[in-house]
C-alpha cells in the first residue's frame, strides 16, 4: 500500500500536448476515479503511474519513491486493462500465477495465493479453464484476480468495466468497491463513465483536455461544482443551464436570453452580480411544481417518463428544453403547461464558466 | 448464397474442369512421364496409354546421388528458415512494435530486387573468401529469399495481438524481451509455421542462387535435375522423375499446413 503524488505532470506526444501540467495527491489506500470524455488524458496518466508512457515534465512519486524512470515492473503496481489482456496460451491458474512466477515466488505459495484469490473472486470452479473459454464477467474477473495475488502497492485500473453488458457493469461495479473495502489498496480508476465515478469513488478527479477541473468527493462535486463543465459533466440526467442575466429590483430572477423568466427570491449572494452575464444551473431533481400564488416560470411538457420512483418531464422553455425530474407521483400530460420553480441553483459566470454562488431558493 | 439454375451449374463446373486442366496439364503431364520411357515421351501423337515404368525413378534414386542432393536442400533450407526466424521474429516485433515503416520497406526492397543483381557481388566475395561450394554461402543466399518473407508476414501478424498483453506482462514484472518470448511467440504459431512453410518453400525451389554458389558438395535438388541434361540428349524421364521427386516434399508441406497458410496470410488484413 501506498500513496501517489503527481505533481504538475506533463505530457507531449510529438507537438501534441496531452497533459498541461496535473497535479493530484492521492492517499494510501484511497479509491480515485479519474474521469472526463474521451481525450481528456485521464488513460495517458493511468499508464504513466503505471510506467507504459514517458514523462514528459512533472514527477510521479508512489509512496516515498520517485518514479519518474522506474520500469513498470520495478514500480509494484497491478493493472486492469480495458480489454483484460489475458494472456490467450495459458489457464486461469497460469495467469494468475504469471507475475508471481517472474518474482521467484515458491511454488507452494503460488499455489495458495492463487487459491485465496480465486475465492475472494469466485474463480476457483475456472482455474484449469482458458480465457476463450470463459464469458466476458469471468474473464473480467480473472483479470482482476491476476492483479490481486499479487498484492501490489497500488491496482491501476483502465475503463475495466466498459466491455460488459449494462447489469453485469452495475454488479461488478459493487464487487470492485467491496474488493476495495477488503484489501484497502490505493486503487486508481479511469472511466468515462460519471456515474461509475459517482458510485465507487472516495474522491474524483474531473479532466478535461489535459488539464484537472476539479477534485473532490462526489457529493462535493455535485453540489458545488468548480465551474460549468463539472456542473454539466456530473449528475444524470444533466444539470440544466440557462444563459442570461440577473434582475434586482422591480422584478427579481434570472432574465434569460432564450426569453425566459426565472423568478428568484432574493439572496445575499446576488450581490454584485446583477447585470453582469451568467448562466444559472438548476438540476433537474432541484425543480418543482409552483404551489398556486407562488412564482414560477411556464413550461411546455413534451415528454413525460414515469419510472414508477420518479417521473422525468422533458419541457419547452423558450426554445430551450429543460428537464425536471419530480420523486413524487405527477399527473402531467404530454402538452400540459406548467409552472416550475427551482428549491436549489447555481450561478457561473459565463465568459470564465466559474461558479459564483449555490443558492437554496 | 444465390441458387444456380441447371444450366448455369452445369456451365459453372464446366469453366472448373476446363480451368483446372489448362492449369494442371503440365503437372499431369510431368507426373506421367515421369512413368514414360524415352520413346513414348517424345512418341508423336503423344501416348495417353502406356506401360509405366519405375527405370526412371531407379535412375534418380540410383545413379544419381539423390539422397545426398536431398540432404543438401533440406540443410540449406531448414538453415536459412531457421537462421531468418531468429533474426526476423524479433525484427518483424520491432518493426510492429515501434511502426518502423521505412525498415520495413528496406527489407521488402531487398526481395523485391532481381536476385541476380545480388548474385554477381556475391560470387566475387564468397570465392575471394574461399566459400564457394560451402552451406555458408548457400545458407546466407537464400536467406535473402525467406528472411523478407519471416519479416513481413510476421510483422503484420504482431500488428493484430493486442499491444495490452505485453504491457500487462512488463507491470506484471517481465521485461519486454521476456514477454515477447513468453508471451508474444507462444500466441504466434500460425504466422511462424505460415512464414516457414512459405519461406522453405521458396529456398526449395530457388535454382538462380544454388547454381551459381555450389558445385558438387553441396549441390541442391533443383540443380540436380539439371544433371539429366547433357550437351547430346536430354533424359525427359529422368528429369520429370525428378522432378516430381523434388515437388513432393513441397506439395505435402502445402497440403498440411494450408489452413495456416491462408490464416496467416489474412492476418491483420481482417479484424477478429
Amino acid at each position: 500500500m501506498a500513496s501517489v503524488d503527481i505533481v504538475n505532470v506533463k505530457k507531449s506526444f510529438d507537438r501534441v500536448e496531452i497533459l498541461r501540467g496535473v497535479s493530484v495527491g492521492i492517499q494510501d489506500g484511497e479509491f480515485v476515479v479519474l474521469v472526463g470524455p474521451s481525450g481528456c488524458g485521464k488513460s495517458t496518466l493511468l499508464r504513466m503511474i503505471a510506467g507504459l508512457e514517458s514523462i514528459t515534465s512533472g514527477e510521479i512519486r508512489i509512496g516515498d519513491q520517485l518514479v519518474n524512470e522506474l520500469a513498470p515492473r520495478d514500480r509494484d503496481v497491478a493493472m486492469v486493462f480495458q480489454n483484460y489482456a489475458l494472456y490467450p496460451h495459458m489457464t486461469v491458474a497460469e495467469n494468475m500465477a504469471f507475475s508471481l512466477k517472474l518474482r521467484g515466488t515458491t511454488r507452494a505459495e503460488i499455489e495458495q495465493r492463487v487459491k485465496r484469490a480465486a475465492e475472494i473472486l469466485g474463480l476457483t470452479a475456472l482455474l484449469d479453464r482458458r480465457p476463450k473459454q470463459l464469458s466476458g464477467g469471468q474473464r473480467q474477473r480473472v483479470a482482476m484476480g491476476r492483479a490481486i495475488v499479487r498484492d501490489p502497492r497500488v491496482f491501476l485500473f483502465d475503463e475495466p468495466l466498459s466491455n460488459l453488458d449494462a447489469k453485469l457493469r452495475v454488479a461488478m461495479r459493487s464487487e470492485i468497491k467491496d474488493l476495495h473495502q477488503r484489501l484497502k489498496t490505493t486503487m486508481i480508476y479511469v472511466t468515462h463513465d460519471q456515474i461509475e465515478a459517482m458510485t465507487m469513488a472516495d474522491r474524483i478527479v474531473v479532466m478535461r483536455e489535459g488539464s484537472v477541473e476539479q477534485i473532490g468527493g462526489p457529493l462535493e462535486l455535485y453540489d458545488t461544482p468548480a465551474n460549468l463543465f463539472v456542473a454539466g459533466f456530473i449528475g444524470s440526467p444533466a444539470m440544466n443551464m440557462l444563459k442570461g442575466t440577473l434582475e434586482v429590483g422591480r422584478r427579481t430572477g434570472f432574465a434569460a436570453e432564450n426569453g425566459v423568466f426565472v423568478p428568484l427570491p432574493e439572496a445575499p449572494e446576488f450581490a454584485g452580480l446583477a447585470g453582469r452575464p451568467l448562466v444559472i444551473g438548476i438540476r433537474p431533481e432541484h425543480l418543482r411544481v409552483a404551489g398556486d400564488g407562488e412564482s414560477g416560470f411556464e413550461v411546455g411538457a413534451k415528454i413525460v417518463e414515469p419510472t414508477g420512483s420518479e417521473t422525468q418531464v422533458t419541457a419547452k422553455a423558450g426554445g430551450a428544453d429543460i428537464i425536471a425530474l419530480f420523486r413524487e407521483r405527477q399527473t402531467v400530460r404530454q402538452g400540459d403547461t406548467l409552472r416550475l420553480a427551482p428549491s436549489h441553483y447555481h450561478l457561473f459566470d459565463a465568459q470564465s464558466g466559474q461558479r459564483h454562488a449555490s443558492i437554496s431558493a | 448464397m444465390i441458387k444456380k439454375s441447371i444450366p448455369q451449374e452445369i456451365l459453372f463446373y464446366l469453366a472448373v474442369v476446363f480451368i483446372s486442366l489448362v492449369v494442371l496439364f503440365p503437372f499431369l503431364w510431368m507426373l506421367s512421364s515421369s512413368f514414360k520411357t524415352q520413346t513414348d515421351i517424345i512418341a508423336w501423337p503423344p501416348k495417353f496409354i502406356f506401360d509405366p515404368t519405375l527405370q526412371n525413378y531407379a535412375k534418380v534414386f540410383g545413379e544419381q546421388d539423390f539422397l545426398k542432393y536431398f540432404i543438401n536442400s533440406t540443410v540449406v533450407g531448414g538453415l536459412a528458415v531457421g537462421l531468418s526466424l531468429v533474426l526476423g521474429l524479433p525484427a518483424a516485433y520491432s518493426i510492429s512494435r515501434f511502426t518502423q515503416k521505412k525498415l520495413a520497406l528496406f527489407i521488402l526492397l531487398a526481395r523485391l530486387m532481381p536476385g541476380i543483381s545480388f548474385l554477381m557481388p556475391w560470387y566475387i566475395i564468397f570465392s575471394r573468401l574461399g566459400l564457394m561450394d560451402t552451406y555458408v554461402a548457400l545458407v546466407l543466399s537464400h536467406m535473402l529469399i525467406a528472411l523478407p518473407i519471416v519479416v513481413w508476414i510476421m510483422s503484420s501478424y504482431f500488428n493484430s495481438i493486442p499491444v495490452e498483453l505485453e504491457e500487462s506482462a512488463m507491470v506484471d514484472g517481465a521485461t519486454r524481451q521476456y514477454a515477447f518470448w513468453a508471451i508474444i511467440l507462444p500466441m504466434s504459431g500460425p504466422g511462424i509455421i505460415t512464414s516457414v512453410t512459405l519461406s522453405f518453400i521458396f529456398s526449395w525451389n530457388n535454382f538462380m542462387f544454388s547454381q551459381v554458389l555450389s558445385m558438387e558438395k553441396t549441390k541442391t535438388l533443383p540443380i540436380a535435375v539439371y544433371n539429366f541434361v547433357s550437351y547430346a540428349e536430354v533424359d525427359w524421364g529422368g528429369v520429370m522423375a525428378a522432378a516430381v521427386a523434388i515437388m513432393a516434399p513441397a506439395i505435402v508441406l502445402t497440403m498440411i499446413f494450408q489452413k495456416f497458410v491462408v490464416k496467416g496470410l489474412t492476418m491483420g488484413a481482417v479484424k477478429g
